[in-house]
């Protein structure tokens, strides 16, 4: 019996300088099947994908469609022929609005003149008919990554694409939109289109595909039915070992306090109003207490005065018993690990090598500098031990320039800097944030580990199992205030999605009202 | 050796350099054909005067003139050579100026402004000290310095506006630029700077030769009691030629650039800022400080080129520039640009492009052609290093041709360009 194969790329080989990222690849997509690929940090996923989208020509292999070989050379050939990709990284221009974005490169013109109208109406269609709410006069660098990623998709339905990528769409967005996309994906798969989905989320793959391929160190390890395994199984071929998907930790032994927090408040600038009002609380040393909540609340606000990228209008943060709310973020980050939310903004300098990377901050420590003259071979032998400890995987090792990096493997890269500078205070947003299985029960480890050895932990996190099962202690913010103190280990996560939606919270002496 | 060679082929430092190389070739080869044309429609030339042109462009630099039988003769020509360095000297230095800035992202348009301001400090600190006061050298010193700290000074300003107020260095530049024209022609307007000894001269302001001396009691300029900087030794091997010490205090910063740049904290921190300032806030590193810092580094690197170029006992500043900018400053930006911002490639890009002015020269005096014609090879050659990474990007596409071609057995093999050096697709979209 013959499968009907919309896509066949069949031994695809892809090098890059010092590693082969696709080694003998075969993937078959079926019409209108969703196909989950699934793979470490690192594995070649991404790298897959670019070359069925063409960005990347692969040095052997080929490509078929519809049982004919075509040639795909760049995007505008994918494009043609009806392949779309949304990217881990979001490609949109930031200056322009949603409309513009969506209709860049696919104009309808009359004399040379743009028909906006008529794309207008077409994308309002499309974003009605799948439930894809934009605000098409926006630009894109006032809306929500949610948002973003609509638009993204809104580009890829408006160039009529019948076979979509969606490489790790779901890394960057809240649990209720990934329940919409997850909706969205499912109808579009109804209608006849076949999607290629990444995710490290093995709920979601188990939910939405049905099938899916694993990869590990850039070779196929084999192609299954979804109903046919479970995430156990799945986790155990992608890494080659059992994983442990729960979080193993002894009760916190909280000691003195780290960080205490008083009445803050932190201006959102650009909208002008108080995005974190008035919030106290503290974090000792030995636990790790969670920021929970739903994008948007405040969290980002308050974790930037906290660290310093932001000023605080009013109140104080104490670090070790010192008030630093003024403190400079060179003085702050002296006794403050952070890892930030966003790491291409924030957490690293892309065209930077690695080992650049490692050192942003140390670099003026006695060790890696010599009378103002960097210590070249310390700052290499540093990052060659950091990039053993925490398997941090690239082309070339402390040489590789950041950028050509796997996302995951960048994201590792930023742990590993900010976990070995030892500070008394980690603040961590999102920490495994487009990590595989594998990494995540490493870091989760560490960052039990950092707890144990008496370091306080902030973490921010959007996703409710690894607050319900990382955190000794949560913290519910809604709309800039914290409204409930829980304890994970009395709390469902019921509840805590009701004070997350703001429909129940605490007074200040502790009751639930 | 076939290996090496390939290895070497496939560095992206290879790439670069032969970019630039192409870019140069290119425009020697552009301005080849336009002598050409010019030659034959013009019937002064014709043929032959066109074929004289075109050796003149490849080789006008080792030109010894023509022989008795009225052909071009070739050679060592030690008056060429060191007015070629000697014109280097301020070029090596401004290119300099817009590299530093390039590489820690930033675009220093304003070198002319920088120039101008160095120019009048060192002017005015020179003519100033009356002869006897200090020894020369410390005379000498104090006039570069200063030049130095004014270009500076002037740097600072575009970098104090983008880094507190986020306005764009380009166009603080170029108000700077004009300001500065103004406030340079006003400060020497009426003044006693201006050279009344020669009176034919009175466009200009004294050199820095001359110096106020008391002659029967009475505060004259004299020439000769003032300054100027040290030949080193170079005209023994330059000799006819107004070459000077100033090149090799050129090259001696070019080199401490280099250093600066990838070897030191401040240089890293300079480009971490650059490249990503967000993330270098993140770490600690005082952005804002590093953006005026970089445009304080690149304004006195121009102002020590106006300052050399003036201290050189052979030059004569025109005073009344509100009108104009100084063509030095502006020639700072294809220099960086041809040498991809290596402050030791500068050096050699330095160099080329006096070298063309030379080879201007030398068309001039051997041939009816004119010295413009120099002018527009410089421009295609500028047009062209702009495109350098093109050019560059292509270089790679056909290296992964070559290198696709055994695989090519379901027509793969021609492979577009694929942006793959160091600019990864996947990265920087929401940045
Ligand atoms: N443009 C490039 N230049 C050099 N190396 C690259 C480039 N793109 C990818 N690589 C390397 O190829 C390997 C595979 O990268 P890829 O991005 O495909 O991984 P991935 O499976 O998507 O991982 P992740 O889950 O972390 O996103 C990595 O080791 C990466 O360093
Ligand atoms: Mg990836």
């Amino acid at each position: 019996m013959e499968a009907d194969n919309i896509i066949e790329m069949l031994h695809i080989t892809k090098e890059f300088p010092g590693i082969v990222a696709n080694d003998d690849i075969t993937l078959q997509l079926r019409r209108g099947e969703i196909h989950a690929l699934l793979g470490e940090n690192g594995a070649g996923k991404s790298t897959l994908m670019s070359v069925l989208f063409g960005l990347y020509q692969p040095e052997a292999g080929q490509i078929r469609k519809n049982g004919q070989v075509v040639k795909i050379q760049n995007p505008n050939d994918a494009t043609a022929l009806g392949i779309g990709m949304v990217h881990q990284h979001f490609k949109l221009i930031d200056v322009f609005t949603v409309l513009d974005n969506i209709i860049l490169g696919a104009e309808t013109t009359k004399l040379g003149f743009l028909q906006k109208k008529a794309a207008r109406e077409k994308v309002q269609a499309l974003s009605e008919r799948y439930g894809l709410k934009v605000d098409l006069d926006a630009k894109v660098e006032d809306i929500t990554v949610g948002m973003q990623q609509r638009v993204e998709i809104l580009k890829m339905l408006y160039r009529d694409n019948e076979i979509l990528i969606f490489d790790e769409p779901t890394a960057v967005l809240t649990p209720q939109e990934i329940e919409e996309l997850m909706e969205t994906m499912k109808s579009f798969a109804k209608e006849g289109k076949s999607i290629l989905f990444i995710s490290h989320k093995l709920n979601e793959i188990m939910a939405v595909a049905d099938r899916v391929t694993v990869l590990r160190k850039g070779k196929c390890v084999g192609t299954i039915q979804t109903k046919d395994t479970d995430k156990q199984a799945l986790s155990n071929m992608m890494v080659g070992r059992p994983v442990q998907l729960e979080v193993q930790k002894t009760p916190a032994k909280p000691g003195k306090t780290v960080l205490e927090v008083q009445g803050l408040r932190v201006v959102d600038r650009i909208h002008k109003r108080d995005a974190v009002r008035d919030v106290s609380f503290n974090v000792r040393e030995g636990e790790i207490v969670c920021i929970a909540g739903i994008d948007g609340n405040g969290q980002s606000e308050l974790v930037y005065g906290l660290t310093g990228l932001e000023r605080v209008s009013a109140g104080t943060v104490k670090l070790c018993g010192q008030d630093i709310s003024r403190a400079t973020i060179h003085h702050r980050s002296g006794n403050m690990s952070h890892i930030p939310e966003d790491r291409h903004k924030h957490g690293l300098v892309l065209d930077f090598t690695l080992e650049q990377n490692m050192v942003l901050q140390r670099f003026r420590e006695k060790r890696f500098q010599n009378a103002g003259f960097i210590n070249k071979g310390a700052v290499r032998s540093y990052t060659q031990a950091l990039i053993r400890q925490y398997d941090v995987r690239s082309g070339q090792g402390p040489v590789t320039v950041v950028r050509s990096m796997s996302g995951g493997n960048q994201q590792k890269a930023i742990i590993a800097r900010e976990l070995d500078r030892e500070n008394p205070l980690i603040v961590a947003v999102q920490p495994t944030r487009g990590l595989d299985v594998g990494a995540i029960e490493y870091i989760h480890q560490q960052l039990v580990e950092e707890r144990d050895k008496g370091r306080g932990v902030l973490l921010v996190s959007l996703e409710l199992d690894e607050v319900m099962s990382l955190s000794d202690r949560i913290l519910v913010m809604y709309g800039g205030e914290i409204v409930g103190e829980l304890d994970p280990k009395k709390t469902t996560v019921e509840e805590l999605g009701l004070y997350m939606a703001g429909a129940k919270r605490m007074t200040k002496g502790g009751r639930a009202q | 050796m076939k290996e090496k060679l390939s290895d070497l082929y496939a560095k992206d430092g290879t790439k670069t350099v032969l970019a630039s190389v192409l870019s140069i070739l290119i425009g020697l080869a552009m301005g080849s054909l336009i002598i050409l044309v010019v030659g034959l429609a013009n019937p002064n030339l014709g043929i032959s005067g066109a074929w004289d042109g075109i050796r003149l462009t490849f080789a006008g630099i080792f030109s010894t003139g023509r022989d008795a039988a009225g052909a071009l003769t070739f050679g060592f020509n030690s008056t060429n050579l060191g007015n070629m360095l000697f014109r280097a000297t301020p070029l090596i230095l401004t290119g300099l100026s817009v590299a530093v800035a390039f590489k820690t992202g930033l675009f220093n348009i304003g070198a002319p402004g920088q120039y101008l301001m160095g120019t009048a400090a060192t002017l005015v600190i020179a003519l100033s000290i009356p002869s006897g006061t200090m020894p020369g050298v410390m005379v000498w010193l104090l006039a570069f310095l200063g030049g130095t700290l004014a270009g500076a000074l002037w740097g600072c300003i575009p970098g104090l506006v983008k880094a507190f107020l986020n306005i764009n260095e380009v166009l603080a530049c170029i108000m700077t630029n004009w300001i500065a024209a103004n406030l340079v022609t006003w400060i020497f307007d009426g003044s006693k700077f201006r050279n009344l000894v020669e009176n034919t001269k009175s466009g200009y302001i004294y050199k820095t030769t001359y110096a106020l001396t008391q002659v029967d009691g009475v505060w004259t300029y004299v020439d000769g009691k003032g300054v100027s900087t040290a030949k080193m030794g170079l005209d023994k091997i330059f000799p006819g030629s107004q070459v000077n010490g100033g090149i090799l205090i050129a090259i001696a910063i070019a080199i401490l650039i280099y250093i600066l740049m990838s070897k030191t904290t401040l240089g890293y921190q300079l480009k971490a800022c650059g490249a990503n300032r967000h993330a270098a806030r993140y770490a600690g590193i005082a952005d804002r400080r590093n953006i005026v810092l970089s445009m304080a580094i690149a304004g006195a690197l121009s102002g020590a080129a106006a300052a050399l170029y003036y201290l050189s006992s052979n030059t004569e500043f025109f005073w009344s520039t509100y009108q104009s900018l100084p063509a030095t400053g502006f020639n700072g930006i294809p220099v960086a640009l041809l040498a991809a911002s290596n402050p030791i490639a500068v050096i050699f890009t330095g160099c080329f492009m006096s070298m063309l002015d030379i080879v201007g020269l030398q068309l001039t005096n051997l041939t009816a052609y004119n010295e413009y014609i120099t002018d527009v090879i410089i421009a295609i050659i500028v047009y062209l290093s702009a495109f350098s990474l093109m050019i560059k990007l292509f270089l790679t596409g056909r290296k992964k041709r070559r290198a696709q071609a055994p695989v090519s057995e379901s027509g793969g093999a021609q492979g577009a360009p694929a942006p793959e050096d160091g600019t990864r697709q996947e990265g920087g979209g929401q940045a």
